[in-house]
């Protein structure tokens, strides 16, 4: 399968992608602001809501292929597997900074207030920094094969803070509603589709969730594009240096 | 066959290997001192530091109580791995025990206990301290089950992470960055159980069940990642 990937003819498939994931944001924006409805308590500031859980669902996704590829790459290690981890840990990290700052702009006209520590913002602030810390550790290995293997350990690992992130705000519903006081309370307005009333609000929702999820495919193939030039320009390099060094 | 010639001839039972790693620790452990001191003399001066921060009111330190307890294992723990983990890369011996015909993953498991053991040696002295210094019930058998339970999950990740950040160039430096974002689930949902069991009336089962099965829930998954994951991270 690694070399299946490897072969892909990108040049081709990239503007394809490109032109899609352009074409399916105009769509998206005219449906999020034209055809789904106005939502009856929060009004239209609940347009955030397509945004928010697009961006949250494209980052649990792009971090599911990282734990993945980490997989991969433990188990028959080939470049291209910790290519697609490091491209998906970035693009998950950007999503999840969009989750973040658009759930914190929602925040203040729904709960009158920018941040507050609810389990759910903890958690997804926690799930940020460790792969933020995903760069770090993979910024202090010089060493090419060894920064891939301990990377592929890492985002195995620190798969367990999205797990927490996704599952726990429900499950802590379920078992423990007393302890639902305020703060998790307006938790729910973030995490549940209880704000969900008409079948145009599930279909905005659907046609966002694909948007998102052609953009993260979109950027993930121009990252291994990117990838393989750089492979290609190091070793043109190398080629022109060796030619030099035999003149 | 004494444990020594099994170990040569590599008939070392999985169980038995373990245990020589973990002897060995506590063996150097009790011929240095290296470890323990360090960490008590860290959370002593660590909830000396507490004390003084909240100076003005006894009340809002003894609030905050338990989560400088937590705090203190969290950052004294960093040192204790840091130390523990360094101790093999020094004088290669890492590399003298990877010479032998052992499953890597036993290295793991009996390196995750006797840095388990480091810690919860220093967690039964922190207990009474902080039982005298803030007045509050840590000795409750409750608390101590969640300090051992918050312990494992914490250590299990802890060896994971320290056992890549010493091969690192920045070691010391990258631990905390890449080791306390990673534990804070489980050290927030392990300090929310110890607030419960200290405050003056005990809580309901219910009320602390999904905090502690997500300690245990991120034990298992630590301990397992760790276990699976390990011989990736000591081999060459």
């Amino acid at each position: 399968m690694a070399e299946r990937i490897d072969r892909m003819n990108l040049n081709r498939i990239v503007p394809i992608l490109n032109w899609a994931a352009g074409i399916m944001i105009l769509i998206s924006l005219v449906v999020i602001f034209f055809y789904a409805p106005v939502e009856s308590t929060m009004g239209n500031v609940q347009r955030i809501f397509y945004f928010h859980v697009g961006g949250a669902w494209v980052a649990a996704v792009a971090f599911f292929v990282a734990l993945l590829s980490g997989v991969f790459y433990l188990r028959k290690p080939a470049k291209i597997w910790d290519t697609i981890a490091v491209g998906s840990v970035e693009i998950g990290l950007v999503f999840t900074s969009m989750t973040i700052v658009s759930g914190s702009v929602w925040g203040r006209p729904a709960w009158l207030t920018w941040w507050t520590w609810s389990p759910r913002l903890t958690s997804i602030t926690v799930m940020w920094l460790v792969y933020v810390a995903y760069f770090m550790l993979r910024g202090a290995i010089e060493d090419e094969d060894r920064r891939s293997r301990f990377a592929a350990v890492y985002v195995i690992a620190g798969f367990v803070t999205v797990i927490i992130t996704y599952l726990s705000i429900r499950l802590l519903r379920d078992i423990h509603p007393v302890i639902l006081g305020e703060a998790s309370e307006t938790a729910q307005g973030l995490q549940e589709f209880s704000g969900i009333d008409s079948g145009k609000m599930v279909i905005s929702l659907n046609v966002s969730v694909l948007t998102f999820t052609v953009l993260y495919l979109t950027w993930l193939a121009n990252r291994l594009r990117l990838q393989r030039l750089l492979d290609d320009a190091a070793e043109l390099k190398t080629r022109v240096m060796t030619r030099l060094q035999q003149q | 066959m004494t444990e020594e010639n099994k170990l040569a001839s590599g008939n070392l039972s999985y169980m038995a290997t373990v245990r020589a790693i973990v002897w060995k620790d506590l063996t150097m452990e009790w011929h240095t001192g290296q470890i323990l001191s360090v960490m008590l003399v860290f959370s002593l001066t660590a909830a000396i530091i507490y004390n003084f921060a909240l100076y003005g009111s006894l009340a809002a330190a003894r609030d905050a109580s338990t989560g400088f307890l937590w705090v203190t294992i969290l950052l004294a723990g960093t040192l204790g791995l840091n130390r523990s983990l360094m101790a093999e890369q020094e004088n290669r011996s890492l590399e003298a025990i990877l010479m032998a015909p052992i499953d890597r993953s036993a290295i793991y498991v009996g390196k995750v206990i006797s840095v388990i053991i480091f810690t919860l040696a220093m967690e039964a002295i922190l207990v009474p301290i902080f039982t005298a210094f803030f007045n509050k019930p840590f000795w409750r058998p409750q608390v101590l089950f969640i300090l051992i339970l918050g312990t494992i999950g914490y250590v299990a990740a802890g060896v994971l992470i320290t056992s890549m950040t010493v091969q690192t160039r920045t070691r010391e430096v990258l631990l905390p960055v890449l080791l306390l974002p990673l534990t804070l689930p489980v050290v927030l949902a392990a300090a929310q159980v110890t607030a419960a069991y200290v405050a003056a009336v005990p809580p309901e089962w219910s009320e602390v069940q999904f905090a502690v099965s997500l300690v245990v829930a991120y034990d298992i998954f630590m301990v397992t990642a760790g276990f699976l994951t390990y011989h990736y991270v000591v081999e060459e």
